[in-house]
């Protein structure tokens, strides 16, 4: 055998070895049943902000902790614990993705990703602001 | 129809002129140089002349939509969707450039003009590679051309045009007036976090880095085309050395803008977009090596060819990945979807085609050293570590494409929840061979090496390799494994460059590749350095009890800071002093003093973290830095108070009732001490209009004792017409407000409701600070690593120089 041979069987199995780590410390998007069945394992969640009223940030008393309620998208209700400081305007966001396992009764994030109805990527003037701005309202004639 | 009103109509049909004529002069010049290649010598001379001809005109359509664009953005021309959404008026000068390129219709600009200036270049410098060179460059003109067209063929959308207006771009109620525009006064404004110097010239050595990867590919081409296999790298070796240099500090600067602009506390996250221009970085650096190894001994020459295919392919790719949106919420900075994925695939497998396709069918023809090189040569190390740099860009392709995966294969991956420690456990180990064989490679010879000299040269570099690791590790604690081989290897490659460097003293001119590598060196110890030992400085050590149950994975790194009440940490007294507002940014002074053991002050800086609060986009922090020599400490703000939360509070408290007997009669409040001095009839200044003609007005004369000195009062009590009125008395420093409630004549008594203010919020931060250390190892070193590259780029341009002029003496 040419060692070029070697070589090749060698880059080929380190190939194989990459995707199968890959494939292995991936996480995957899952609902917080999959969570609650494997605690051991880190998940993201997708789902929507519930029961708004019951979130807690008081950060007066302690900056890094902040609990939050969140609906799978099976529906599904968690309380969510994040030690962190609260992103801002986390009440208006359309959707989180929460980063962790769940621990207990609660789902321990590790990290939150918020999609913001942000002006930088949707499309959509604000008609409000704008007349705001100018004082009066357009009346349309016609 | 509809008459708008106002409309500065003339500029966007100059613009889609301009964008029309460099598509169709590109078209031109890629028809006329291909025919060139294939004609024989008379007619592909006229057909040159033609090429160079439309690349003109192509340049003039380029030009004029850059122009263009840029009066249509700094004139606030808000009619048009592409001013609108990225520029407003409050937008410094300086980031108006920025908002040109914000967009994905800029940067696709961006591109297509340094393709541009290239072509120039090229048009003059390659003589009879001309043709086929300039016809592939053309060609990638022809794509990125047709990405602004913003036309539908058979119904799909071909490109997205920047000078749509803005009633084109959406639908909304507001577009039936035909004087709609008075009501746009402004535009969307650019994305704060891209409000940052190095948000200005990031992207345009970005792209430049990513326009100079088709020199060296469209030399392939040009080689496999004519069969002219290998006199093509001497003049594209100097491209892809540039192009090296280009890319890698345009990721750099992309790395000092997400350190000290985005929050995730570094310079680098492994996020997917930067990850798709370190992986073309990669492939090219290896492919730089396996050029140098075939320009010495004709070895792995079929390796080059992948690579410089592979290279540019992969810019389109990481193209793709940017844009088409397929990343979505895997990276915190990708484009969102222009509709134009298909268009960017089709470009993707049409350069596939002609890079893989043309491979594929030249592969018998390529010429082939008849044997392996030597295991003591310095070709096969080269080869081998272009190996080991190419599975780098493949472990770091793979996890990035998880997304793309996901949608060929139906799965639902999510990249990995620790993406840190996913890919340290590859490409540490990589690094680690990598930064070795810079030092093997140099002291090996092509072709044959004497052994025993070989294994003699490692052991000074090895001994003081050793030595500095030990010097480095136990001052700063580092010893998990991994890092410690990996800074052994850096210090390795160091030494054994700078010794390499040292012979080469005298000609200096050969030295660009130890500098590079002593560049590279220093990066890589700079970055293990300053992530391994990052220390979270913002950690509450006042010993408050938080009161939840800790969490073994809780990381408390960030602090409440009260205003104007110190908060110790780590050897530092902070402060948080006020704030300053300078449109749209909040400034927050925050003071450092750094205490000794025994607690004084050693010395004391201030910092100016800023906040934007968007109202769009929540609270975007800009971090701010102190750079000492040896560290840097970064400071940012993550919460702010809400003081709209106290916005619906009432500003009186409920009033307090008090009998006054006559003069002298005092109440003691918290902050102010109120004596009643009399009543008077003398009614004070501002109050006789609003009496005259009473028939009783009788004013109290209060005399208000507050830290900051006495205040009079008077409030008055009055019967206008048989009713009741009171007038109070208000004080906005002393926080009071006094009602003469009423008098009564039996009891000698006048009766006071005294009210004070509620206090305002009680100002608070919330930040967190980080201290890195040796951070300026980096950027030294990546200085250093351009220099080399400069010197490199210099020595193989004027050799190629010197290799065509024998030529043309032959």
């Amino acid at each position: 055998m040419k060692r070029t041979h070697i070589i090749l069987i060698v880059i080929i199995a380190i190939a194989i070895g990459v995707i199968i780590s890959t494939v292995g410390d991936s996480s995957s998007y899952e609902n917080f049943g999959t969570a609650a069945a494997n605690p051991e394992r880190e998940y993201h969640v997708v789902g929507t902000l519930a029961r708004v009223d019951e979130m807690h940030y008081d950060p007066e008393q302690n900056a890094n902790l902040f609990k939050f309620y969140l609906q799978d998208n099976n529906g599904e209700v968690s309380e969510v614990v994040f030690y962190g400081t609260k992103p801002q305007d986390f009440e208006r966001s359309e959707q989180v993705v929460i980063v962790g396992q769940m621990t207990g009764q609660h789902f321990t994030a590790q990290k939150i990703l918020t999609k913001c109805p942000s002006k930088y990527t949707e499309d959509e003037i604000p008609i409000e602001a704008e007349y705001e701005a100018t004082g009066t309202a357009p009346t349309t004639e016609g | 129809m509809i008459e708008y009103l106002g409309e500065n109509l003339w500029a966007g049909r100059l613009g889609h002129a301009a964008v029309i004529l460099s598509f169709i002069a590109s078209v031109l010049a890629f028809i006329s140089y291909a025919a060139s290649t294939f004609n024989k010598p008379e007619g592909a001379v006229s057909w040159k002349k033609i090429g160079r001809t439309s690349f003109w005109l192509h340049s003039v359509g380029v030009l004029s939509i850059i122009v263009v664009l840029f009066y249509i953005i700094y004139n606030h021309l808000y009619e048009y969707n592409y001013a609108w959404s990225h520029a407003s008026r409050a937008l410094p000068a300086k980031y108006i450039i920025s908002a040109f390129w914000e967009g994905q219709e800029g940067s696709f600009l961006l591109w297509t003009f340094w393709h541009m200036v290239i072509g120039w270049v090229l048009m003059y410098s390659t003589r009879h590679w001309e043709s086929p060179v300039m016809a592939v460059v053309s060609l990638a003109q022809v794509a990125l051309s047709s990405m602004l067209l913003g036309v539908y063929v058979l119904g799909y959308k071909v490109g997205s045009s920047p000078f749509i207006l803005l009633r084109e771009a959406m639908e909304a109620p507001i577009f039936a007036n035909p004087d709609y525009l008075s009501f746009i006064t402004d535009g969307n404004g650019l994305n704060p976090l891209l409000q940052n110097p190095w948000m200005v010239i990031h992207p345009p050595v970005l792209f430049l880095g990513f326009a100079s990867t088709i020199v060296p590919f469209a030399f392939a081409i040009a080689g496999l085309l004519k069969k002219e296999y290998s006199s093509w790298l001497t003049p594209a070796l100097p491209w892809t050395l540039f192009g090296v240099m280009i890319l890698g500090t345009g990721i750099i600067m992309g790395a000092a803008w997400a350190y000290e602009s985005l929050n995730f506390g570094g310079y680098w996250a492994w996020d997917p977009v930067e990850n798709a221009s370190l992986i073309p970085w990669l492939t090219m650096i290896g492919a730089v090596h396996v050029m140098h190894a075939y320009k010495k001994t004709g070895n792995s020459l079929p390796t080059t060819f992948i690579l410089v295919i592979a290279t540019f392919l992969l810019i389109l790719y990481a193209t793709f990945l940017t844009r088409s949106g397929i990343l979505g919420e895997s990276s915190v900075h990708a484009f969102t979807d222009l509709g134009m994925s298909g268009q960017l695939l089709v470009f993707l497998f049409a350069f596939l085609l002609l890079g893989a396709g043309l491979l594929i069918t030249r592969w018998k023809g390529l010429p082939r050293s008849p044997k392996d090189e030597g295991t003591y040569t310095r070709e096969f190390w080269l080869f081998m570590g272009t190996l080991i740099l190419s599975l780098s860009a493949f472990q770091i392709l793979i996890s990035t494409s998880i997304p793309v995966f996901n949608k060929i294969l139906g799965t639902n991956l999510a990249p990995p929840a620790d993406p840190i420690a996913h890919y340290n456990r590859w490409q540490l180990p990589m690094a680690v061979l990598i930064m070795s064989l810079t030092t093997i490679g140099h002291f090996l010879k092509y072709r044959k090496t004497d052994v025993k000299a070989f294994y003699r040269s490692l052991i000074m570099p090895t001994v003081l390799a050793g030595a500095l690791t030990i010097a480095t590790m136990i001052p700063l604690k580092i010893y998990a494994w991994p890092y410690v081989l990996l800074i052994f290897a850096s210090w390795f490659s160091l030494a054994g460059n700078g010794s390499v460097l040292v012979k080469q003293f005298g000609k200096i001119k050969n030295a660009g590749a130890s500098v590079a590598h002593i560049g590279f060196a220093l990066m890589m110890i700079g970055v293990l350095i300053s992530s391994a030992n990052k220390e979270v400085v913002s950690i509450n050590e006042s010993g408050v009890s938080y009161g939840e149950a800790f969490d073994a994975k809780a990381n408390f790194e960030n602090v409440l800071l009260w205003k104007n009440e110190g908060l110790e940490m780590n050897n530092y007294r902070v402060t948080y002093i006020g704030d300053s507002v300078a449109p749209p940014n909040h400034y927050y002074k925050v003071f450092y003093e750094k205490l000794n053991a025994k607690g004084e002050v050693e010395y004391n800086f201030m910092l100016y973290p800023n906040a934007q609060i968007n109202p769009k986009m929540g609270l975007i922090a800009n971090p701010d830095t102190k750079h000492f020599l040896l560290h840097d400490l970064y400071t940012h703000v993550t919460q702010v108070i809400d003081k709209d939360a106290y916005k619906d509070r009432p500003k009186w408290q409920e009033p307090k009732t008090v009998q006054f007997k006559g003069k002298g009669d005092t109440l003691m409040l918290a902050e102010n001490l109120i004596i009643m001095e009399g009543m008077s009839l003398q009614m004070p200044a501002d109050m006789a209009d609003k009496v005259a003609g009473a028939e009783v007005a009788v004013a109290a004369k209060i005399r208000v004792k507050t830290l900051k000195g006495d205040i009079q009062l008077e409030p008055v009590y009055a019967i206008q017409n048989g009713t009741e009125f009171r007038y109070d008395a208000t004080s906005e420093e002393a926080g009071l407000k006094i009602t003469l409630n009423k008098i009564d004549p039996q009891a000698e008594t006048v009766e006071f409701n005294i009210a004070e203010a509620n206090p305002g919020p009680k100002e608070y931060i919330i930040m967190k600070a980080i201290k890195f250390p040796f951070i300026n190892v980096l950027w030294i070193g990546t200085i250093i690593l351009v220099i080399g590259f400069t010197m490199a780029i210099m020595q193989r341009y004027f050799e190629a120089l010197r290799i065509e002029a024998r030529e043309k003496q032959a």
